[in-house]
């Protein structure tokens, strides 16, 4: 994101932030949509709503292995919808609360984006069309 | 029930507010950053209408006051979590020498607390940040023209 721009070529710096930009967004809102996408991962953060839980009570919920349930679990909490806190040998986990309001957060992450874009484009603009803005 | 805190977001634009305004209000200059087809009728009252990969966005325009400030509703038709007009959005020019402040302000956004809401968010979530995060408006290119 820190990409410096003398300003002296301002197509090249559009170009780097635009699409750096776009991946990031993407990237993140992929892992958050993909850990939602499966009806077993909602099942445990429905589970997990109402307060901790520790791993392997979550999986006796579950018709799948230990494995299975705990490789949903790394993927919510890698997705940022879970926290998870070890206690001795246990993993417990919660949903976290922030994690609840996903439009939020992808509108927190998107306008900015936006934002960006129409910088670049009004600048973009006016440097192409010199100092005849368009109207 | 908390009332949420609104959303904010802010970009500094070399190039005044007179110059910027336009592609707050014009379908054909929005397109351009943000969603791929848009109906404007810039005064209040008027419609709003983006059109973002497979989302549509829908509002009127509550407050056009150029150059400086426009509002407008924002939702989703059929979205139970932001439904059509849902939620308002002040975008707020301010000079600053020869440059411009850009406030997007996005206020009336459901509160937090809603997991009953978890099949909805893969859905509906998914065209909305496949289109508003789609990169394919990068300005590096130059653009064919008019509309």
């Amino acid at each position: 994101m820190a990409t410096s721009g003398s300003g002296t070529h301002p197509h090249t710096v559009s170009a780097v932030h635009g699409s750096a930009a776009g991946d990031d967004i993407g990237a993140v809102t992929d892992v958050v949509l993909r850990a939602l996408a499966d009806p077993q991962r909602r099942r445990i953060l429905r589970l997990v709503r109402g307060g901790e839980l520790p791993a392997g009570e979550i999986a006796r919920q579950f018709a799948v292995t230990q494995q299975g349930v705990s490789h949903h679990l790394q993927v919510l909490h890698r997705a940022g919808l879970l926290r998870e806190r070890r206690e001795g040998t246990k993993r417990l986990y919660t949903l976290d609360p922030q994690a609840l309001d996903p439009v939020r957060e992808v509108l927190a992450d998107l306008w900015p984006s936006a934002l960006q874009r129409l910088k670049h484009i009004v600048e973009h603009d006016q440097t192409s069309a010199g100092d005849h803005p368009p109207s | 029930m908390t009332i949420p805190e609104p959303l904010t977001a802010s970009v500094r634009i070399a190039a005044p507010p007179a110059t910027v305004f336009p592609y707050l209000v014009d379908p054909a200059l929005m397109i351009r950053w943000i969603g791929h087809w848009a109906d404007l009728d810039p005064e209040p009252g008027g419609v709003f209408a983006l059109d973002v990969e497979t989302a549509a966005v829908r509002g009127r325009f509550l407050s056009v006051e150029p150059p400086t400030r426009v509002v407008f509703t924002w939702g989703v038709p059929g979205s139970e979590v932001i439904p059509a007009g849902s939620t308002t959005i002040e975008i707020l020019l301010r000079p600053d020498g020869p440059d411009t402040i850009v406030e997007l302000v996005h206020h009336d956004l459901p509160p937090s607390e809603q997991p009953a809401h978890l099949e909805g968010w893969s859905t509906c979530l998914g065209c909305l940040v496949r289109a508003l995060s789609a990169p394919k408006t990068a300005p590096a290119k130059r653009s064919p023209g008019g509309p």
